[in-house]
């Protein structure tokens, strides 16, 4: 392999086919600068996808009340379902093991006004624990906590857009807002990776508003977090018992779609992956067929640098050489020239993500790039690409009869 | 040194079989110098080939220094090749992008001998044909005797039992022949068995003992008076 004779040889050959060696060479170097921009691509189509969920916590569920839409135990059907707090009690009580966070939702909208000037905004009444299940992000002062919550305190955390437009310049924290006429002291401003609109939202314990509401112990959502060491499975396993379990408790038929609904975050993120696997897999495909043709070329050149080189071959063989060491020298010519030529497309392809990557930032699609998995894959498939392209020459060069010395031709 | 034993080949052409050896029987002691002579189609390459293991006999006999040569796999005849035989072309056949000294070196590296030391072999061969001051030219910076100088030091190199030359003048003027002739006549001095094929008298006549050829059987095999090259040169 290190052989000095047999790399003089190789570099003699390439030395004497340039433009050959060239053109074989790039037909591999394009198929894998087009194999790894696929899977760039695909890469960056799921990063895409992965950044329009991230602004809440991956292992969160939802459970959301609806209409029922099946009779059942004496219920007709068409009833209204509705969440209490006793509901987020009794899951909590019913899945310690289970369940990381929880918290309710109540939904309510104000005007609010500072000074002269209003607006209206959306406000959850929420929990302490909302704040992870949200991934909510305070920038200033501080969340709900739980004396907020007991106290029913009449605090408020402010989107960073609700804090521009009532505030202006001015510091909002500790100042006092009037929703809907009532005093509410900010005591946090909070930002939102996922979209601006989440930061024209106001935050307030579940409590306070509850009791502004006439005293209803009303929820309108629960989410939660499942304990994150949970895989797929295991998650979907837990989301099928809590669905089973509410279903029981408001006398739904389980097989009632509409009375209420659990969305979980793992069914949706298994979907992206399914579909972003599927796209690798054409992109595999497709690199691959590409490459099957720079083989081709490869094996081409290498047929023709045999019959180049019958004679020599031959020569050889008459002074001793074996067919195995025939062989090996033109499976590694075949080699060297796919895995320097492939290298150089997987550079080239590298340097053009590197350089573009982190400026794509759309929606559906960001910072495409290649992973060290993506590029040591390429690297043996570069080699098997290479002994594949080699091996029909080289077991052609092994046939030459060393008698082609002596004949004269 | 070689012995050979009611040897026969044939080639199959076709529908027809052609009988190229009908039953060769030939000895060569160690040192001896020999000519096969004889017209094209009198199966002295044939004869040649079966010699150098490059073709297989239909039947008969074939002893290289004891060793029976029959049924040889590929990998085997290469390293028989390697350790008995060393072959002088017709056309030289040296290898075109290799110095004079790598050429040289070309059959120790088959055999397995460390870089340096395939070197200083060499060098110390090509010394012996008087072109050590040539070992970092390419063949083709080489005149028409200098080349068959290399290919003589490289069929030596691997310091074989036999030296088959294959018309080794045949390329060359008479000059440059007899020169060619003077340094196998060295060689065969030192102790070496060659075996010459050539269809040139004069040639002939500088071994020792010569073979004639004609349609597939020995004809005649009788020992010479050595003309001495260097007379000429």
């Amino acid at each position: 392999m290190f052989d000095r004779d047999i790399w003089q040889e190789i570099f003699n050959t390439i030395k004497k086919n340039k433009l050959r060696t060239f053109l074989t060479g790039f037909s591999v170097g394009w198929a894998i600068f087009i194999l790894v921009m696929l899977l760039a691509s695909v890469n960056g189509m799921q990063n895409g996808f992965v950044s329009q969920f991230n602004d809440d916590a991956t292992n969160s569920i939802f459970i959301r009340p609806g209409t029922t839409a099946k009779a059942y135990a004496g219920f007709e059907a068409g009833r209204r379902i509705q969440f209490k707090n006793e509901d987020l009690e009794y899951i909590r009580k019913s899945f310690p093991e289970d369940i990381e966070y929880i918290s309710a939702r109540y939904y309510a909208n104000v005007s609010a006004r500072y000074k002269s000037e209003t607006g209206s905004y959306p406000v959850q009444g929420v929990h302490p624990d909302h704040q992870i299940i949200e991934k909510t992000i305070v920038t200033k002062g501080r969340y709900i906590n739980e004396a907020d919550y007991i106290n029913k305190t009449k605090v408020a955390v402010i989107g960073r857009k609700v804090a521009e437009d009532l505030f202006d310049t001015e510091d909002p924290l500790g100042k006092f807002v009037e929703f809907n006429n009532l005093p509410f002291k900010v005591i946090g401003v909070f930002i939102d990776e996922g979209d601006d609109n989440a930061e024209r939202r106001i935050y307030a314990p579940v409590s306070t508003y509850q009791r502004i509401y006439g005293n209803t112990n009303d929820i309108n959502i629960i989410a939660l977090t499942y304990n994150p060491t949970y895989d797929l499975t295991k998650a979907l396993e837990f989301s099928g018992r809590l669905e089973d379990l509410m279903k029981r408790r408001h006398k739904v038929s389980p097989e009632d779609q509409s009375g209420l609904f659990v969305w979980n975050y793992a069914e949706a993120f298994d979907d992206i992956s399914s579909f972003s696997a599927v796209l690798k897999a054409i992109g595999i495909g497709v690199g691959f067929l590409i490459l099957i043709a720079g083989i081709v070329g490869i094996g081409n050149i290498m047929v023709f640098t045999i019959k180049e080189r019958t004679k020599e071959i031959g020569v050889r063989k008459a002074l001793g050489a074996r067919p195995r060491q025939i062989i090996n020298l033109v499976l590694l010519e075949s080699i060297f020239i796919t895995a320097l030529s492939g290298f150089i497309g997987l550079v080239f392809a590298w340097i053009i993500l590197a350089l573009i990557g982190p400026n794509i930032e759309t929606p559906a699609f960001s910072n495409p790039s290649v992973s060290a998995s993506t590029v040591i894959t390429a690297t043996i498939v570069l080699i098997i690409a290479g002994v594949m392209a080699g091996l029909i020459p080289a077991i052609k060069a092994a046939s030459v009869k060393p008698i082609v010395a002596l004949s004269d031709k | 040194m070689i012995e050979i034993k009611d040897l026969h080949k044939s080639y199959k052409m076709g529908s027809n079989s052609l009988h190229v050896l009908k039953g060769i029987n030939f000895r060569a002691e160690e040192g001896e110098l020999v000519a096969i002579m004889g017209s094209s189609g009198s199966g002295k390459s044939t004869l040649l080939n079966i010699l150098g293991m490059l073709d297989g006999a239909d039947s008969g006999e074939y002893t290289l220094d004891g060793v029976p040569i029959k049924d040889l796999s590929e990998t085997k005849a290469a390293q028989y090749r390697n350790k008995f035989l060393g072959f002088v072309f017709q056309s030289f056949n040296l290898i075109n992008y290799k110095s004079a000294l790598e050429n040289v070196a070309l059959p120790l590296y088959y055999q397995g001998v460390p870089r340096k030391e395939r070197q200083e072999k060499a060098l110390k061969y090509l010394e012996r044909v008087g072109l050590k001051e040539w070992a970092t030219h390419l063949p083709s910076e080489l005149s028409g005797g200098q080349k068959q100088r290399v290919a003589i030091a490289r069929a030596m190199a691997a310091e074989p039992k036999v030296l088959l030359a294959d018309e080794p003048t045949g390329a060359l003027d008479s000059t440059t022949s007899y020169e060619v002739m003077d340094l196998i006549q060295k060689i065969n001095d030192d102790g070496n068995t060659i075996l010459v094929v050539t269809h040139e008298e004069d040639i002939a006549h500088m071994c020792k003992r010569i073979v004639y050829l004609k349609d597939g059987v020995i004809v005649e095999d009788k020992k010479v008076k050595q003309v001495r090259a260097d007379h000429y040169v």
